[in-house]
């Protein structure tokens, strides 16, 4: 999960021993630098810091290093360690299935980004123009749709994809179209578009709520200036909506790419990756080369080449972002 | 109201239909007799109800040991990082000491941290430490997980808190940790609150780690067990809509109580430019 600043409101971050004037206080009386005063912040770290190095930190040079091994089942279970250098790397990246589910996933992440950016967009400007009742009707029904939990929302959605009984195929009948028994699953590219609308659907909530409230705080005489000046709803929103907006809607596209990117979970439960591999991504071929076949140390380079992928898509607002967070401590 | 609002408003209402029809489809369908459910019939409005299915998943063998996983699991993890985020947030955000940056990049950092890529050297270091097919190591997953969210956010808490009214109590005699405990502390509830809900959602969605770490059926957490829904109801569909609702209900309570703090606290610190 990621949160990337919350509100730093108008108090600054301050020294925060003003010299208390404690006499009354049971113990001695502590001065400004006396060495608990001075240690007390990395007391306080310390166990963030230890757990994040021990279950973060060696994880991730872990992932690297086991990267270089060969490590299957065999090599686990005698505790052997055997160094093959870039073997796993090369491996990875002479299969042309990799390079398939690689574009595969890019593309994916980028449809479902996208998509959802841009509709939650449109959703936060449209609800600028609603009633009052109307616009919390919205509220409420986005909110239901973002607290489903992933597996509950992923089980509903496979019952109304469902070929037979699905209710989807039902409406689509009485609609006049020969839709009975119709299998949303049949390939590859269906399945992912099935789990990509599921995964829209729950992303858009979140955009809509957090664009929404870039909206109403764009200032409202900008608004009238520009009705003033006779423009029309596209220049209003060019000229005066965009540039307020840019900076939060780059933060909600980065965070989107973030989560979307190594979607697994709705991707498993529909169909495993199937049929025939068709909606297998980069998480699930991790999982497979790991979990399921138990060669880690390829699973491993998988991995990393997810991350340096990842890092890739994002690597332009990465950087303005650490900079703009290191400006502001 | 002119037209143009009248159609954003009928607009607006079916934007509202799309995004509810899967609660509104998984309610119904729990609500329905099993004999209406796997029928051709085109049963959008229920015609019969019944709490036969909740009764079916609630007595589904494991169910409710999953249940019971999941939330010792989240919340263990989640009180943990809550705890030890908060101390870290203090530091960083009311003290001063050197390498304090670093600190504040740390979280930073460590909260991007992609952990679906850290399956493998997670998978081999809950192993080395004898703990694979042990729920500890979700714990443990999950407590890494919302650190840095929970110390990141805390911090953008407690950095609202005028540092003014501590100094004040300590004034009026306060010690530090009276300061803290009287004023810091009930101040920071509603933050406490909302970031815990956070944090326990992730953990109460988490699939993936939980379906590697622990494979032994008495040790699934709910989602793995739903998952795992076909091999248990077969085509009861009906029985899948209660355990989903089920599982759905703890979740849309907390997530109603804090929405509206946390849409602002996610992105507030957009980069301009």
């Amino acid at each position: 999960m990621t949160a990337v600043e919350t509100t730093d409101a108008a108090v600054p971050v301050r020294n925060s021993s003003p010299a208390p004037r404690r006499a009354v206080a049971g113990g001695a009386r502590r001065r400004r630098g006396s060495a608990f005063d001075r240690l007390l912040p990395y007391l306080l770290l310390a166990p963030a810091v230890i757990g994040i190095l021990w279950l973060i930190g060696f994880p991730v040079v872990s992932v690297v290093v086991t990267s270089f091994r060969k490590l299957d089942l065999g090599e686990l279970v005698r505790g052997q360690i055997v160094w093959v250098g870039l073997d796993n790397y090369t491996k990875v990246l002479s299969d042309p299935r990799f390079w398939e589910i690689t574009i595969r996933t890019v593309v994916f992440t980028a449809a479902v980004v996208a998509t959802s950016v841009v509709v939650g967009l449109a959703i936060a400007l449209l609800m600028r123009q609603l009633s009052t009742p109307i616009r919390i009707l919205l509220q409420i029904c986005m909110l239901l749709a973002w607290a489903m939990p992933i597996i509950a929302s992923t089980t509903v959605y496979q019952w109304i994809f469902d070929q037979q009984y699905g209710i989807l195929n039902k409406i689509l009948v009485k609609l006049g179209f020969d839709f009975a028994g119709y299998s949303w699953f049949s390939t590859g590219t269906a399945t992912l578009s099935v789990i990509g609308l599921l995964i829209v659907w729950q992303a858009i909530p979140f955009l809509a709520f957090s664009l929404y409230a870039g909206v109403i705080g764009v200032p409202a005489d900008l608004y009238e200036a520009a009705g003033i000046d006779g423009a029309t709803a596209w220049q209003t929103f060019r000229a005066v909506t965009w540039p307020e907006l840019k900076p939060l809607l780059m933060m909600v596209t980065f965070l989107s790419l973030l989560w979307d990117f190594k979607v697994f979970t709705q991707i498993w439960v529909f169909k495993e990756g199937g049929p025939s591999g068709g909606s297998t991504t980069l998480p699930v071929l991790q999982y497979l080369e790991g979990i399921s076949q138990s060669h880690f140390g390829v699973a491993a380079a998988v991995s990393v080449l997810m991350v340096v992928i990842l890092t890739l898509l994002t690597v332009s607002y990465l950087r303005k972002l650490l900079q703009t967070q290191e400006g502001k401590l | 109201m002119n037209a143009k609002k009248v159609s954003a408003n009928v607009v607006a209402v079916l934007i509202a239909a799309f995004f509810a029809f899967p609660t509104y489809w998984m309610v119904t369908t729990a609500l329905k007799p099993k004999k209406d459910l796997l029928s051709s019939d085109f049963d959008l409005i229920p015609s019969s109800v019944t709490n036969s299915n909740f009764v079916t998943a609630w007595t589904k063998p494991g169910f409710l040991q999953s249940l019971g996983n999941s939330l010792l699991v989240s919340l263990s993890a989640v009180v943990a990082a809550l705890v030890i985020g908060l101390l870290a947030a203090l530091a960083l955000s009311r003290m001063r000491f050197r390498g304090r940056k670093g600190f504040v990049m740390l979280m930073l950092v460590a909260q991007m941290a992609p952990f679906e890529a850290l399956l493998i050297p997670m998978f081999l270091m809950m192993r080395d430490l004898g703990l694979y097919e042990q729920l500890s190591s979700l714990v443990l997953i999950y407590f890494a997980v919302t650190l840095p969210f929970c110390a990141w956010t805390l911090r953008g808490f407690v950095n609202g808190i005028p540092i003014e009214l501590e100094e004040a109590a300590m004034v009026d005699g306060c010690g530090r940790w009276g300061a803290f405990r009287r004023v810091t502390l009930p101040l920071l509830g509603p933050g406490l609150v909302a970031t815990s809900v956070f944090a326990f959602i992730t953990a109460w969605n988490e699939f993936l780690f939980a379906k590697v770490m622990v494979r032994a059926e008495d040790k699934e957490t709910l989602p793995v067990w739903l998952s795992g829904f076909q091999s248990a109801f077969g085509t009861d569909w009906g029985g899948a809509m209660a355990a989903s609702a089920l599982f759905t209900v703890p979740v849309l309570v907390f997530f109603l109580i804090v929405q509206r703090k946390m849409v602002t606290g996610v992105t507030a610190g957009a980069v301009k430019g």
